[in-house]
């Protein structure tokens, strides 16, 4: 075997050969004294050569009863079986290749979803203790918020929270904050954090060069200084190890930076630098605007139960002395991993079932295979045993055999896998933190070669059993002619019963992906609202001086030259685009003519803030009243617009047109009026039941500096972008333009996690109905081989073709269709725990399993077909002659 | 064993086993090499058992295997020359013991039973 020489030398060969001169050794220094033993007592040389010779005895003889002293070792037997494994599968080349593919498929689906589970959901985070670091909500009040249980925190609560807690070693709040970064080569928009002091100190994360924020820097005035992550310090400075100390320009003002994070160090998710939360009076004394997200690291000795416990005390009391803002607002502590990968349980747990059920049918495969392989050797092993091969030894060497086939396909899986693991870290992109880093690491190994094993066992053990079970094999494979006659009809129905779990297994791993499938055509074909054909949005954040003309003015000329350009019908801009997943804000409004309420009790809508042109530019219609127009401007009467479902919430059973309300967090005093009513929007996601109640504000009356630019083009969105980008150009040469996308991709977008899920499973599901497929027809194909004769004898006592077909497709039928019963019978039964992935269809949806039901059947009865088709093909008399 | 010789009338045939515990009773008094054992043994039963040669050497990789005795190349004591010498193990002289004291106990045994047939006949 020049295949792995190595291994071969590890199992035999030195201490055998070596064992063998050592032997032949001592015979000879045994023949040498006995000689000089002899000629000391006087015979000559030769004679005494040859009665030395004599009283050893046959040295051959010797030689080999001490051989068979030495015995076999396990490793040795097992050399022995590894070279005749290896013989074997050689041989039988088409088997081989057949079954190492099979598994491999399995194990390297196995492999690269648990690389990801692994990733996501086993590996502790890259920070020091990371089990202790915990994020800290609001609960807020469910007669204001129905089904929200988790809620953003607000200054003051956290500042009280922050004086009055004993179970945190430390406690922090952020919040994201995006930033325009000019003079280092191109104008960029950046995502980072603002956070207060401790928040490095939760993280235990020390700086890669410089140093963190101090107390000083956490007052307005002395926060102009910035600490920069890994990834933006190699991508827009470079990586220079001096920038520490030097001041850039952020957002047009002068930042200091003070150090640089570690490459792992990615907290908030996304962030990608640090600015100092530095609070004036006001700031610290808002208690019921929401804004932050808090985290924290447990003390040493204390436990979850306790730290929620505490919280929830602090909580009463600060219901109790700030009734107005706080009633009703509770605390929640969650292990800051669990939070992070909450969206990302559940579809994984759901993906490693569906590729631990491919591995199964992948190894039912294999089982099969060896079956039909081994029940040809069984004239062969029957032999071995006749020799004196014990059980055991023959069992071995069948294992060995699959465990063979189990490592090669492992190998191959593992492979596999690599390009798997590349292929689903694209696709889950940006819904996996870059904290978690999906490889194939030693875990990973351990659990792809347990796998492997666990498959080589599965596939070896049975067929194995099978064939050293009883005499009875041995003497009546010896004999009985090899493959004409019926007798183990008991191994075809262990064959038969394996494709059953196939189908079985299938059936529900079909009926999965089916729903999914069924889950993304609902949302394709829910309505959005607005028109997303032919419409592009890019973003163009300015630098965030509040109420700065500026912005308003340079959103207003760039519209105006895109309404310009021929391939444009009609432009806007919006500071939130529908769909694009950030959530929207909850504001309190108090409404004209109601008695003044606390924050707490106010009545709760989102806002967004529009230009004249916006709603034309997505065709959302104006139900009621009028549109904003450039003449809505900061010195005009303050205007809003509301949808329907805001007029309806606001004002039931109202004219809304000229009511008026004041918004608590913008400007309490001022009364906004409404002039026109829009329709419904889906701004916050396609699944949500109830479209959100929303209010509109002109841009020229509330300023965003994160606006998006909307334009309805006529034609090819690509050349539509590149316009786009053009003309803002023309108005500021310095204006990043980010995000450029369709709507129709941003509507996908939104749901692009179920895609993906939904993709995986529909492979999975495939593979898995490949699987199964060809574990019919091998089932089937060897059968007919089996009948050959019987179907001969059959055919010459009358049977038509078309018998002879039926026959033989309904043997095939029979497993499936009792597969596909249980199949179904488990899909309904473990539905449930689908609920989440799916939308808008019921877990028992009867179109999906029809569909399901009618594929299996047909993919089967293709199955069938070819060995049937074989079948009708037997000559009687040839069969016949051959006996 | 059925390579135990008996090269004539007057020499004892061995018993099945006995020669591994005759080996190792050799072994307690120190190390010795194959030709050294097949000797001594022929010396102190005064050639009355005789071990033809050719099976002490199956013999002595048997117990070596079982770990009773540990097998290695060294210089005899008297010439420049390396003999493969055998030493009794811990597990050797225990099991040296219990074959022993079995030993003891058969050949008591039978001796009581011939002593009785005589007194029977006397």
């Amino acid at each position: 075997m020049k295949l792995m020489p190595w291994l071969m030398t590890l199992l035999r060969g030195r201490s055998r050969r070596q064992r063998e001169a050592d032997l032949e050794r001592e015979l000879r220094s045994h023949l040498e004294l006995e000689a000089e033993e002899q000629a000391a007592a006087g015979l000559s040389s030769e004679d005494a050569h040859y009665a030395a010779q004599r009283a050893l005895g046959n040295t051959l003889r010797v030689t080999e009863s001490t051989r068979a002293a030495w015995g076999w070792t396990f490793l040795e037997r097992l050399a022995q079986d590894v070279r005749f494994a290896i013989r074997m599968l050689r041989k039988n080349l088409a088997f081989t290749a057949l079954a190492v593919v099979v598994l491999a498929l399995g194990i390297g689906a196995n492999t690269a979803i648990f690389s990801v589970v692994n990733a996501a959901l086993l590996r502790p985070l890259p920070y020091d203790q990371p089990d202790q670091i915990m994020q800290v909500f609001h609960t807020p009040p469910q007669k204001s918020f129905p089904g929200i249980s988790l809620f953003a925190v607000s200054n003051a609560n956290f500042l009280d929270w922050q004086d009055q807690q004993h179970v945190f070693e430390h406690i922090s709040l952020y919040h994201f904050h995006g930033m325009n970064l000019t003079g280092t080569g191109r104008p960029d928009s950046i995502l980072g954090a603002e956070v207060t002091q401790d928040f490095f100190a939760v993280m235990h994360a020390q700086p890669l060069l410089g140093r963190v924020f101090n107390a000083e820097e956490m007052n307005p005035g002395r926060d102009r200084e910035v600490i920069l992550s890994y990834e933006l310090w190699q991508s827009h400075f470079g990586g220079d190890p001096t920038v520490a100390g030097r001041d850039f320009t952020f957002d047009g003002q002068s930042y200091t930076v003070i150090g640089v994070m570690p490459e792992r160090f990615q907290m908030p998710v996304r962030a990608r630098f640090w600015v100092p939360a530095a609070w004036g009076p006001t700031d610290r004394a808002n208690r019921s605007n929401h804004n932050s997200l808090v985290i924290a690291r447990l003390a040493p000795r204390i436990n979850l139960q306790q730290a929620q416990a505490e919280m929830d005390t602090i909580s009463r009391r600060l219901e109790q002395n700030y009734p107005d803002d706080n009633a009703g607002w509770g605390a929640r502590v969650i292990p800051y991993h669990q939070q992070l990968v909450a969206d990302l349980r559940t579809p994984l747990l759901v993906l490693l079932g569906a590729v631990s059920f491919v591995l199964l049918i992948a190894c039912t495969n294999v089982t099969n295979l060896m079956l039909a392989k081994t029940a040809a050797r069984k004239k062969e092993i029957a032999l071995r045993t006749a020799l004196g091969a014990s059980r055991g030894r023959v069992l071995q060497h069948l294992m060995v055999e699959a465990g063979f086939l189990s490592a090669a396909g492992g190998a191959m899986g593992l492979l596999l896998a690599h390009y798997g693991t590349v292929l689903i870290v694209d696709f889950f992109g940006n819904h996996l933190p870059r904290s978690i880093q999906v490889r194939l690491d030693g875990w990973v190994l351990v659990f792809t070669f347990g796998i492997s094993i666990l498959c080589g066992l599965l596939a070896g053990l049975l067929p194995a059993l099978r064939l050293t079970r009883t005499d009875r094999t041995l003497n009546d494979s010896l004999k009985e002619g090899l493959g004409r006659t019926d007798s183990d009809s008991g191994r075809g129905r262990v064959r038969n019963l394996l494709v059953m779990a196939e189908v079985v297994l299938s059936t529900m791993l079909l009926i999965a992906a089916g729903l999914l499938v069924r889950t993304l055509w609902v949302l394709h074909n829910i309505n959005p609202g607005f028109d997303p054909q032919n419409v592009i949005t890019v973003t163009v954040p300015r630098a965030p001086l509040k109420n700065d003309p500026r912005h308003a003015i340079f959103v207003q000329q760039a519209l105006e030259r895109l309404r310009g350009l021929p391939g444009v019908q009609s432009a806007g801009a919006v500071s939130e685009v529908p769909l694009s997943g950030q959530g929207g804000n909850n504001l309190p409004v108090q409404l004209e003519g109601e008695p003044p309420q606390p924050v707490a009790q106010q009545k709760m809508v989102g806002s967004n803030t529009v230009t004249p042109g916006y709603f034309a530019a997505i065709r959302v219609p104006i139900l009621r009243g009028r549109d904003f127009n450039d003449a809505d401007t900061d010195d005009r009467t303050s205007v809003i617009l509301v949808n329907d479902a805001a007029a309806k919430r606001l004002w039931p059973g109202q004219y809304p047109i000229g009511k008026r309300l004041s918004i608590t967090f913008f400007d309490p005093e001022k009364m906004r009026e409404v002039v026109g009513v829009v329709g419904d929007i889906k701004e916050r996601g396609l699944e949500r039941p109830s479209p959100p109640a929303l209010i509109y504000l002109p841009h020229r009356q509330y300023q965003s500096s994160m606006m998006s630019l909307v334009v309805r083009g006529s034609s090819s969105s690509a050349d539509l972008i590149a316009e786009v980008t053009r003309a803002v150009h023309e108005v500021d040469k310095e204006q990043p333009v980010l995000d450029p996308q369709t709507m129709e991709h941003v509507i996908a977008d939104s749901f692009s996690d179920r895609r993906l899920n939904m993709w995986l499973l529909v492979a999975f599901a495939g593979l898995a109905l490949l699987l199964a497929a060809a574990g019919i027809y091998g089932v089937l194909a060897y059968s007919v081989r089996r009948r050959l004769r019987e179907i001969g004898i059959r055919m010459a006592l009358g049977a038509q073709v078309a018998d002879v077909l039926q026959m033989i497709v309904m043997e095939g039928l029979r497993p499936t269709v009792m597969g596909m019963a249980l199949g179904v019978g488990g899909a309904v039964a473990v539905g449930r725990l689908f609920t989440t992935m799916i939308y808008g269809v019921k877990p028992t949806d009867p179109n999906t399993y029809v569909a399901v039901i009618v594929v299996l059947l047909a993919v089967s009865l293709g199955a069938s077909l070819l060995p049937a088709y074989r079948a009708t093909r037997v000559q009687p008399l040839d069969v016949l002659r051959e006996e | 064993m059925s390579a135990m010789a008996l090269k004539s009338p007057d020499r004892l045939e061995l018993l099945q086993g006995t020669l591994d515990m005759i080996i190792l009773r050799t072994l307690l008094l120190g190390r010795a090499h194959g030709h050294e054992i097949a000797r001594h043994i022929q010396r102190t039963t005064e050639d009355l058992l005789q071990v033809e040669h050719g099976s002490l050497y199956p013999a002595l990789h048997r117990l070596e295997r079982r770990g009773w005795v540990a097998g290695k190349w060294e210089k005899a004591s008297e010439r420049n020359r390396e003999y493969k010498y055998y030493r009794l193990t811990v597990a050797g002289r225990k099991q040296l013991l219990r074959e022993q004291s079995k030993w003891e106990q058969l050949a008591g045994a039978i001796g009581r039973l011939l002593a009785a047939g005589q007194e029977e006949e006397s």
